[in-house]
């Protein structure tokens, strides 16, 4: 997991347990050589599940990050987060009627969505460095393809839900807006046809091999 | 081993050097057999317990198939009972569309994910998702591609059942909300992959595991039937007095480890890989949870499993820094047009062979003195990722923004120069031998994604792993949601465990080692 290099280590705490650790550790790769028990959000390690949610103080600052893309650094403390609580917001896409009422629905669904004060605190806790509020304000406005996009890098780690004081959710607003942008407008020919060839003319297994 | 290291292999780098021709093709089979890992000597052994006795399994891997559970029946009294028509073990993307597929069907349903739902290995899967769709293309193709790739060792009736269902698969991902790349005129884009005939590879940049994951985590999220129990790990199935049906689990919190009973009429196990036991000491591009915890619990109820000797390394795992070591470069970018080099700058294996021959390529030019070695340890060769950037400038910030976002963090910059990689190991060929449904070889028990086996035969194509866990995944979830209106378990018990127990006792084999594993080892040192 380490690689064994001579020289300084690297002193922080880790839900309060004291770690030594080397200089090109993750903070994950520290709390496993430091023993520090109960680290539960841990997954893909390549910053994509969104579950190893940290809160981290350098010196005066306080700020969230990923664990597994955070190296650590002399003197920080780490906290752990929990995983974030359910879904505040109900949905299901297919009790939609169609695309003309679904930025209707979006104001039922989130209506706190159009009570942003702008704080830029979701901005300030994305660890993706996403443009949280414009997102926010793009989905407000009916701009679903382009609020999608927005988020386009969004892991779901939740930390801007937990960030904003009106109780947005903008990171299930940006998936609300990538999802109905998929389920109403994306109808691509290829796939189409296909279908259409599927439903004439069934595909009927294995049946008699071509030619190599 | 000999070669050049990381430093001076750079400066010798020009990615606009003349690349000579390659080398003429070796015979597949013989590259294989003298480099693929899973020929290596002392790799395979024979299980001696269980449905499998005599066949052939990766030591590992029969090291851990063959143990004690971990729970005995004391340890049941007074565990809490939860009644439910499914319970899917696993929060993946096979667990959710098995999940969604029962619920829509109207059956109740609940999902045990041991991490958060989501924080699995599709959330991690990055080249895409193959359909045949495009004119020219066909279901026929895409099968014998499938079948050609693993050496024939597939079964026919299943990749059929694969194949047929690619369309439909990808407009029933389209509604839940999945987004896909798409051409100018507004067809999906598509893609090459290794060992395929035709371009079919439907993506979402090189992030189409997190788009996936992230609409199936929401739908199942928002659907009233379905029950979601995150933090909670299945250390044992439950079988009726005979031992013979599976008829519900038993699962311990990760969060304060207490136990619950749940029983049911369908278990289906979702529970994916086992990357993270490093066969042969690889490393490995796999999620944390990959502990092979389903094929465990599946053998030890008797539930027959195939391929256990054959395990794919994907060829491109990244090597230094060693913070990513093992982490994987998408094989989309060969797809692309990147070449592969090694330390003399030569191209030495058509890159759009099968992983298999590619991987085996991979470690011959590192056996035979033409790796590049970092200081940090490894070794590896060039994936060309500066030259395709050269070739078609702009194309890696456009389609490839996880291998930039990645590769920040480590201070390389893939359009400026070459990465460096090294076979990770990366997918179960293998697994629980199941039927078109799902269904395994032990009643009331189904195994769909990568715990499964049967599909792939001994090596798998890149997109076919997303497109099984979507298609196998509802064909399970809808078979289960059936048989739920079959009579619930008159009795749960441990017989099966029993059972193995004395299979154990009397092949003379110790019963100190228990599993599942749950997690790998090194993550728990301080509990």
């Amino acid at each position: 997991m380490s690689e064994t290099s001579d020289g300084a280590t690297v002193e922080l705490t880790i839900n309060g347990t004291a770690v030594c650790a080397e200089p090109h550790m993750t903070v994950v790769e520290a709390a496993w050589a430091g023993g520090v028990p109960r680290v539960t959000g841990v997954g893909c390690l390549e910053g994509v599940c969104g579950s190893c949610r940290i809160l981290i103080k350098r010196g005066s600052d306080v700020g969230v990050a990923l664990a597994c893309e955070t190296i650590v650094d002399q003197g920080i403390e780490v906290l752990f987060l929990p995983p974030p609580s359910t879904a505040l917001h109900q949905y299901e896409l297919a009790e939609f009627d169609d695309g003309w009422d679904s930025q209707a629905r979006f104001h039922e669904i989130f209506p706190e969505a159009s009570r942003c004060r702008h704080c830029h605190g979701c901005v300030r806790s994305c660890p993706r460095g996403i443009a949280v509020e414009e997102g926010v304000a793009l989905a407000t406005a009916g701009r679903f393809r382009e609020a999608g996009e927005a988020f386009f890098e969004c892991v779901m780690c939740e930390l801007c839900d937990s960030a904003c004081p009106e109780q947005i959710a903008p990171a299930h607003v940006g998936l609300f807006s990538r999802r109905i942008t998929a389920h109403f407008h994306l109808r691509p020919p290829n796939l189409i046809h296909r279908l259409e060839e599927l439903r004439q003319h069934p595909f009927s297994g294995p049946g008699e091999k071509e030619s190599s | 081993m000999n070669g050049p290291t990381l430093q001076a292999a750079l400066a010798a780098y020009r990615s606009d050097s003349e690349l000579p021709p390659l080398p003429d093709p070796i015979d597949p089979d013989r590259l294989l057999s003298a480099f693929h890992p899973d020929h290596l000597r002392g790799s395979i052994t024979t299980l001696k317990v269980g449905p499998n006795t005599g066949t052939q399994c990766q030591r590992e891997l029969a090291d851990l198939l063959q143990t004690e559970a971990i729970i005995d029946e004391v340890d049941l009294a007074g565990v809490p009972v939860t009644d439910t028509d499914v319970l899917v073990i696993g929060g993946g993307g096979a667990g959710c569309a098995a999940a969604l597929a029962a619920a829509e069907r109207g059956a109740r349903v609940l999902l045990a994910s041991k991490l958060r739902l989501g924080n699995s290995n599709t959330v991690m899967a990055e080249g895409g998702i193959q359909a045949a769709i495009e004119p020219g293309d066909s279901a026929q193709k895409h099968m014998q591609d499938t079948l050609r790739a693993g050496h024939h060792a597939g079964d026919p009736a299943l990749v059929a059942a694969l194949v047929g269902d690619g369309p439909d698969v990808i407009r029933w991902l389209i509604r839940q909300g999945m987004q896909f790349d798409q051409t100018p005129s507004g067809d999906l884009h598509t893609r090459r992959a290794g060992g395929t005939s035709a371009p079919r590879i439907m993506h979402c940049r090189d992030y189409t595991g997190l788009e996936m994951m992230r609409v199936l985590r929401e739908a199942v999220i928002q659907h009233r039937s379905i029950e979601v129990w995150e933090q909670s790990a299945a250390v044992e199935l439950l079988s009726n007095e005979s031992g013979q049906k599976c008829v519900g689990a038993v699962l311990k919190s990760q969060t304060d480890g207490s136990l619950r009973i749940v029983r049911t009429r369908s278990v289906i196990l979702a529970t994916g890989g086992l990357g993270r036991l490093h066969l042969n000491g690889f490393p490995t591009s796999n999620h944390l949870g990959s502990t092979g915890d389903g094929l465990v619990l599946a053998y030890r109820i008797g539930a027959r499993l195939c391929e256990l000797d054959s395990f794919q390394y994907h060829p491109t795992g990244l090597v230094n820094p060693p913070l990513l070591s093992g982490k994987l470069v998408t094989e989309g970018l060969r797809g692309a047009g990147a070449v592969l080099l090694n330390a003399k700058g030569e191209r030495f294996i058509d890159e759009l062979q099968p992983r298999d021959i590619v991987s085996a390529a991979i470690i011959r030019e590192c056996q035979e003195g033409r790796g590049i070695h970092p200081e940090s340890g490894g070794v590896g060769v060039w994936l060309d990722t500066a030259r395709l950037e050269r070739s078609q400038p702009g194309l890696l910030e456009q389609q490839f923004p996880k291998l930039l976002a990645r590769t920040r963090i480590a201070g390389i910059d893939p359009r400026q120069q070459p990465i460096l990689v090294y076979p990770t190991l990366h997918y179960q060929n293998g697994g629980v031998v199941i039927d078109v449904n799902g269904a395994s070889s032990v009643p009331g028990l189904y195994a769909v994604g990568e715990v499964a086996g049967g599909i792939h035969g001994r090596n798998r194509i890149m997109g076919n792993a997303l497109l099984e866990i979507i298609g196998f995944g509802r064909r399970a979830g809808a078979s289960a949601a059936h048989s739920s209106h079959d009579r619930g378990p008159k009795k749960i018990t441990l017989e099966h465990v029993n059972r193995a127990r004395r299979a154990l006792t009397l092949a003379g084999m110790s019963l100190e080692k228990r599993a599942p594993q749950i997690m790998p080892a090194y993550t728990a040192p301080g509990k």
